[in-house]
């Protein structure tokens, strides 16, 4: 029944998507764009690309920090060029999209101003599909119960942030646990927003959500080691929806060594292949590295089914790996550091 | 005709420039266009090739003349120049760096002075905003001192009031003024009362006039505001709040004295820095405008620039010679042509070290290219958007500038209709140099360019329309070949007998009731018909059968010009076992039916052998289902009476014809297939004899593109001759269109005038309106919408019907180096 609707509404914005993920960057590209020898030279090569002249009004020479802006500024018109015409349940589900980018800036300015850094300055760092209107403001808070009440009140994160209200003054820890907190809520909200749409989109998405949520779990456990988090608060920052949940995050909130944990992926054929040689050799590929990479798996599938919504997400997810990997091989070529240039993950083959 | 009958004859050359002049010589080329440069180094990426240097100093220079654009483009002067410099060379070296470093200068005047402006905008805004504030707030201010004096005058007893609370510390209230964008003020209210727990007191007023953004010079409305709040913690959670919401916060002072003196200041502040501002935009203009005089002409002379090193990045670096080589296409009967640009080319680099062109032996397919003029061109287009002439076979270019205004014309006859249409592309060709620039998007540009080929055809629809005696859906009438007596003409007619007169029924042999055929009407068909009851039917037997010889001759012409390309070609095989048959098999069938058609219209109804008019369809179809009978007796149409000859003769035509498919079908490969094992025999016995050397070789290049498996072939084949033999039907068919849109369109005009301008005739006004609505729909059905419907078909009729029988249509367009194309954005690679 939804593929006889989806038309109606929908059809126009995901013939658009499917049109920015052709212009998606190949190997092909990506083996060019890692033999040039200045920036100028990958200016000139993304010139041969869907890119076109997107860099071409900029004055030489190239600094890695403009290709990044202008790299996020093209994925962000491009985003909300479908969001402005968008119609319900897909502006709601692409605002969803953006929440985890809110998330992502309250927790930047909220360490810079801990930092005692200046607003004025943390401001150009937010990404800026997760800016808002009270974002600047933010730096009037101390607490996260004033952060609540007087700023994120209004915002769609409010519902988030309910469960990390204290008076607790803020400081590093408390951070973390605010931005992982937010994040579950976040993800199981997505999940259920997912689950409401059904059909093929409620397949997709859960996929990508599930394993979003299950990278969570691990990155927690594994960054939590070393620090004062208890076991008991570890396993109230897991998201409860991915493949780990219920057993799986049990038997993580108990690990108390990267070897447990390896141990706890060994049963699940998704993940075992990641955790297989572990970070341990040097030039291997990072855990990260392979969570990307099963990440943009995902995503390419996204695209394999029509009528649905987990194509969006996917492409925004898709664009900002590539923003990444332009940036990355950026990098080596400007500090002539080409040793790790292949360190990217290639989308499409 | 001489240049478009085949495609020009291609030579590939290899191009030998010494590197210092290897510029100008590719400059001198760039003007002729008439060599296609071939990629040298197709593997190798964009910044890895010699002049990618010299591109990116292009690409800057690009990006700021783009720069100046813009600032032009918000002044609104205009560019200028462009013109001039297309029709000149490329700037040289030495030109190119001069304006490299005179764009650099340019760009850094413009950037100072667009810094200094930018400054003083700023100060602008924020000395205005400050004026505004200090007239707005002065109202809050006053409202304050009046209600403080009323609560004075009021009695104190109730002093533990908050009101009068807050009034007695009235001493101790601080408040912050500012300015804010106006769609950030609900939000900004919200937080601060929600942060401040409702004990600050907001007033904002909007300001009338929206002030400029320094930066993007975008139109903000903006609002003062004023905030009171107590105690110094309360204070700075405010300002950070209103930094928060980009909110600029002005010092205002607290004495009213104080704030009268500093709003005299900021006003002849204002004063001084708009005079400055003045200054500063008309140097700012000045210097625009100067560029705007030569922008158009460097914006071509760097797309030149850039074109010529793009080409230069094609050629391959001789290491040893330092000279570059290019492997070129030319047509070597421009070959003059290129070298004395070769020449001019060195000259202009002031060196005596020549470039050679050198003819080498290829064996790739060579690009088709014509010479078209501004006439031929719109037509070889046409046949072009089909597919592009495989390498010097027969072009149907050239035909198709008579066929198809004819065909399509077939189908328009309509004199005035023809008229208006031939009116609409005279004045488009007669304006032509004028209307050359005018840019009116892309259905413009395909009229336009195709006026030559409205002209055309407004020209052979009034030709068709004078045969067809069709204006407007009526006659012109030179004097009717009919005589009909006045009773003869029926009286249950209203209105005067000009406009409402009806002929009835008229008998082909003008012998039979009520008319009289004196003589043959002198041009095209007679007007009475266009009046008689039976016209219909008339015309319509008159352009079914028109249709089907225009058909038929076009696809024999079609079948001969085959032949051209087999003998071209030295195909003699085809020639026997394909053209022949094919010719053969087409005149049998419908060249019969042809001869019949205009045996039949020559001939009176009593010289027919049993005096009556056998219907030749029926007679066609006949000529295969009674095979072997002679036709019955009201089917005769020539010879004796029983219809004998007719029979004999028409199972003759049956039989060639039907001898025709499997000659088709199998001579050609069952002979190739001999050929090929004859070959294969002597290869063995050679092998045998011990003489195995080199043998394969000699005999491979004869037989070429023949070489294939005989299933392969026969498959071919018998697509081939499938496809023939349905199309003859098929096709013949398909020619009926020209019929069926022809009368439509009669029809459709009639209707016109009936129904819509024959209702005016009564009075002047309804004749006024009657002629408007006529008017309109004439053009915009029957001319725009008909006219491009007939356009359609006629371009299938050519496409399908004709060029299937001869045309290969797989070579691919010569696309010469040329500043022409780059200017006009055709050339991709140098884009």
């Amino acid at each position: 029944m939804a593929e006889m609707t989806f038309n109606m509404d929908d059809g126009y914005f995901e013939g658009l998507v499917r049109g920015f993920k052709g212009g998606l960057l190949t190997r092909g590209d990506y083996a060019n764009l890692s033999q040039c020898e200045t920036l100028e030279d990958l200016k000139l090569h993304l010139a041969t690309t869907q890119y076109g002249n997107f860099l071409s009004n900029e004055p030489s020479p190239l600094a890695v920090s403009t290709i990044d802006a202008k790299l996020k500024e093209r994925m962000v018109s491009e985003f909300q060029h479908l969001r402005k015409q968008a119609v319900q349940p897909l502006a709601k589900f692409l605002d969803y999209i953006s929440y985890g980018y809110m998330i992502d800036n309250i927790i930047l300015l909220i360490t810079g101003i801990l930092h005692e850094r200046d607003v004025a300055e943390l401001i150009p760092k937010c990404h800026p599909l997760g800016v808002f209107p009270e974002l600047k403001t933010l730096s009037i808070a101390n607490t996260t119960e004033e952060l609540y009440n007087s700023v994120l009140v209004d915002t769609p994160l409010a519902p988030y942030f309910l469960e990390c209200v204290t008076r607790q003054d803020l400081d590093e820890l408390n951070i973390e646990i605010i931005r992982n907190t937010l994040y579950r809520a976040y993800i199981e909200d997505f999940y259920k927003f997912c689950k409401s749409i059904g059909g093929a989109t409620e397949d997709v998405m859960c996929e990508i959500l599930a394993f979003e949520a299950d990278r969570r779990a691990f990155n927690i456990t594994i960054n939590s080691f070393g620090t004062e988090l208890t076991k008991e608060d570890r396993m109230k920052l897991y998201p409860r929806v991915g493949r780990l949940y219920p057993a799986g995050l049990k038997m993580l909130a108990d690990c108390s060594d990267y070897e447990e944990v390896v141990r706890v992926a060994e049963y699940y054929a998704e993940y075992r292949p990641m955790f297989d040689t572990g970070a341990a050799t040097p030039g291997e590929k990072t855990l990260e590295d392979k969570f990307f990479e099963y990440e943009a798996k995902l995503n390419i599938k996204a695209f394999m089914q029509q009528f649905q919504y987990g194509v969006f997400y996917a492409f925004v997810k898709l664009k900002e790996q590539e923003g990444r990997n332009i940036v990355w091989i950026s990098e080596c070529i400007a500090q002539k550091n080409k040793s790790k240039i292949d360190n990217y993950v290639n989308l499409i083959d | 005709m001489g240049t478009l009958w085949r495609s020009q004859e291609m030579g590939r050359a290899k191009l030998f420039v010494p590197s210092e002049v290897s510029y100008e010589v590719v400059s001198a080329l760039g003007d002729i266009g008439l060599v296609q440069f071939i990629d040298a180094n197709p593997d190798l990426n964009a910044f890895q090739r010699k002049f990618v240097n010299e591109v990116r100093r292009c690409d800057e220079m690009e990006r700021k003349l783009r720069f100046f654009e813009s600032e032009i483009e918000k002044l609104k002067l205009e560019i200028n120049g462009a013109e001039e410099a297309a029709s000149m060379p490329a700037p040289d070296m030495k030109g190119m760096h001069s304006m490299e470093a005179e764009f650099d200068r340019l760009e850094r005047e413009m950037k100072e002075i667009n810094n200094n402006e930018q400054v003083l905008k700023k100060q602008n805004l924020e000395l205005t905003e400050l004026h505004e504030i200090l007239n707005r707030t002065a109202m809050f201010f006053d409202e304050a001192e009046s209600a403080t004096a009323a609560l004075s005058a009021d009695t104190a007893d109730s002093s533990n009031t908050p009101l009068l609370e807050a009034d007695e510390r009235s001493g101790q209230l601080a408040f912050v003024t500012g300015v804010i964008a106006r769609e950030r003020v609900p939000g900004f209210e919200r937080l601060l009362w929600r942060a401040c727990r409702g004990n600050v007191f907001l007033r904002r007023v909007p300001i009338d006039e929206p002030v400029h953004d320094p930066t993007t010079g975008d139109e903000i409305h903006k609002e003062v505001f004023i905030v009171f709040y107590q105690g110094e913690q309360l204070g700075n959670r405010v300002k950070k709040i209103c930094e928060g919401y980009d909110a600029t916060i002005y010092p205002c002072p607290n004495l009213p004295s104080k704030r009268r003196e500093l709003r005299e200041g900021v006003k002849t502040r204002i004063l001084d820095l708009q005079n400055v501002l003045h200054r500063t935009e008309d140097h700012r203009r000045h210097v625009l405008s100067t560029i705007a005089f030569k922008l158009g002409g460097w914006i071509v002379q760097v797309k030149k620039i850039k074109a010529i090193f793009h080409t230069m990045n094609k050629f391959n670096v001789d290491g040893t010679r330092k000279s570059l080589i290019a492997e070129v296409w030319y047509p070597l009967a421009r070959v003059d042509e290129i070298q004395h640009a070769l020449r001019v080319g060195t000259s202009r680099a002031g060196s005596d070290m020549q470039a050679i062109l050198n003819d080498i032996p290829h064996d790739s397919k060579p690009p088709t290219a014509y010479f078209t003029t501004k006439f031929t061109r719109g037509f070889q287009s046409i046949v072009d958007a089909y597919g592009v002439a495989t390498y010097r076979e027969v072009n149907p270019g050239p035909f198709t500038i008579i066929t198809f205004p004819f065909l399509f014309a077939v189908m328009f006859g309509d004199l005035g209709h023809g008229f208006l249409m031939m009116l609409v592309a005279l004045m488009l060709v007669l304006k032509e140099k004028s209307l050359k620039n005018f840019d009116g998007g892309e259905i413009w540009d395909t009229m336009f360019n195709g006026r030559y080929i409205i002209l055309l055809m407004g020209l052979f629809s009034m030709y068709t329309g004078f045969v067809y005696n069709d204006i407007f859906s009526k006659a012109l009438s030179f004097g009717s070949g009919w005589s009909i007596s006045e009773e003869e003409i029926p009286m249950n007619i209203t209105g005067s007998a000009t406009l409402e007169l009806r002929a009835p029924y008229l008998d082909l042999n003008g012998t039979l009731h009520n008319g009289d055929l004196r003589h043959a009407y002198a041009f095209g068909i007679d007007p009475m018909w266009q009046v008689s009851e039976n016209k219909l039917t008339f015309t319509n037997s008159y352009k079914m059968k028109l249709s089907v010889i225009l058909g038929v001759l076009q696809m024999l012409f079609g079948v001969v010009l085959s032949l051209f390309n087999h003998r071209f070609f030295k195909k003699s095989l085809r020639i026997w076992h394909e053209f022949i048959p094919q010719t053969l098999f087409l005149s049998c069938i419908f060249g019969y039916l042809v001869i019949c058609i205009l045996y039949k219209w020559s001939t009176p109804l009593d010289d027919f052998p049993n005096q009556s008019a056998p219907s030749l369809l029926i007679m066609l179809i006949n000529m295969f289902l009674r095979f072997g009978l002679p036709p019955p007796k009201e089917q005769v149409l020539y010879g004796d009476k029983e219809g004998n000859l007719q029979g004999k003769v028409q199972m003759a035509l049956v039989v060639i014809a039907v001898v025709c498919v499997p000659w088709m079908l199998l001579t050609r490969p069952l002979i190739l297939r001999s050929r090929q094992k004859r070959r294969e025999r002597e290869a063995e016995a050679r092998v045998r004899a011990g003489m195995l050397q080199g043998s394969d070789d000699d005999h491979d290049d004869g037989h070429g593109d023949e070489e294939h498996s005989f299933g392969e072939m026969m498959v071919h084949q018998a697509i081939h001759t499938i496809e023939f033999c349905l199309g003859c039907i098929s096709n013949t068919a398909s020619y009926l269109r020209l019929w069926a849109l022809s009368l439509a369109h009669a029809q459709l005009s009639e209707v016109l005038w009936d129904m819509v301008l024959h209702n005016g005739f009564t009075s002047w006004y309804l004749l006024f309106c009657a002629f408007a609505v006529w008017a309109v729909l004439t053009i915009g059905v029957l001319l725009i919408m008909e006219g491009l419907s007939a356009f359609l078909h006629a371009l299938r009729l050519h496409w399908v019907e004709f060029q299937n029988k001869f045309y290969d249509g797989n070579g691919y367009l010569f696309t010469p180096f040329h500043f022409e194309r780059v200017l006009k954005g055709q050339d991709d690679d140098a884009a």
